[in-house]
């Protein structure tokens, strides 16, 4: 007959699996935002710097669109509280599912 | 000893507790919203790329716009638990800000704007609506919860 012990271990090296899973993948994703976003402010800011030498951009435009990349970094940030969020939810629903495949898995 | 018969109780008991914690966090996907967000953003592209003209000449235009992007607000902040999405709109929409609502306010104030903010500006607010659209679509199925 299994033991609640051997149910935890279980649990535990199922539960080690599903979070090494999910957050490898998470880290995966959010460095690549992450360096997406870097790598667009640096291009922006070159052709804006260009713009405003050649008087293609007025100073009153460049200031707009330098607190336009601010208001645009915000909603990103707001987009990644969003689905960090979300995430938790489907982990959440992942560590049901582990929990109850670990106990049946033990004891049934 | 665990039997099957206490087994099953705290199963449930666990289950419960994580799926009501889960849930409380953020709104479900809803497929309207999701239209709404890509409509509005190739009308709003759209309407912007006429900005080095005349406001005057798209004045109606204008106001057609942001009464959809008011509807497009409300919408979004009549969800429950949607105030990540809605925060997202109130910033692309503020006309004291610098994405979409900022920059109507500034064709409407200036009349016309120069041909490089314009396509600038274009980027921007094409990827703000990217960061509301995907939000939106990277949210939890209600089918999934079934």
């Amino acid at each position: 007959m299994p033991t609640f012990n051997d149910f935890i271990s279980t649990l535990k090296t199922d539960l080690l699996d599903f979070a090494k899973e999910n957050l490898d993948e998470y880290k995966d994703e959010l460095l690549k935002d992450g360096t997406l976003f870097i790598e667009k402010v640096k291009s922006d800011l070159e052709r804006w710097t260009e713009g405003l030498a050649s008087g293609a951009l007025s100073q009153a435009d460049f200031e707009f669109l330098l607190k336009g990349k601010k208001d645009l970094a915000q909603m990103e940030a707001l987009k990644q509280l969003g689905l960090s969020k979300i995430r938790i939810t489907k982990i959440t629903n992942g560590i049901i599912d582990v929990v109850v495949s670990s106990a049946f898995k033990t004891f049934l | 000893m665990i039997t099957k018969a206490k087994l099953l109780p705290l199963l449930s008991a666990l289950t419960l507790s994580l799926t009501i914690w889960s849930c409380a966090s953020i709104s479900v996907f809803s497929p309207e919203a999701y239209k709404q967000a890509v409509d509005l953003k190739v009308e709003s592209l759209n309407l912007m790329s006429f900005a080095t003209m005349p406001f005057a000449d798209y004045e109606e235009e204008v106001f057609y716009l942001t009464t959809e992007l008011d509807k497009a607000f409300e919408f979004s902040k009549g969800r429950p638990d949607n105030e990540i999405s809605t925060e997202q709109w109130e910033i692309l929409i503020n006309e004291q800000g610098n994405l979409l609502g900022g920059f109507l306010k500034r064709w409407e104030t200036e009349g016309s704007l120069s041909e490089m903010f314009v396509t600038e500006m274009q980027i921007l607010v094409s990827d703000a609506f990217d960061t509301i659209i995907g939000l939106e679509s990277g949210k939890i199925d209600p089918s999934e919860f079934k």
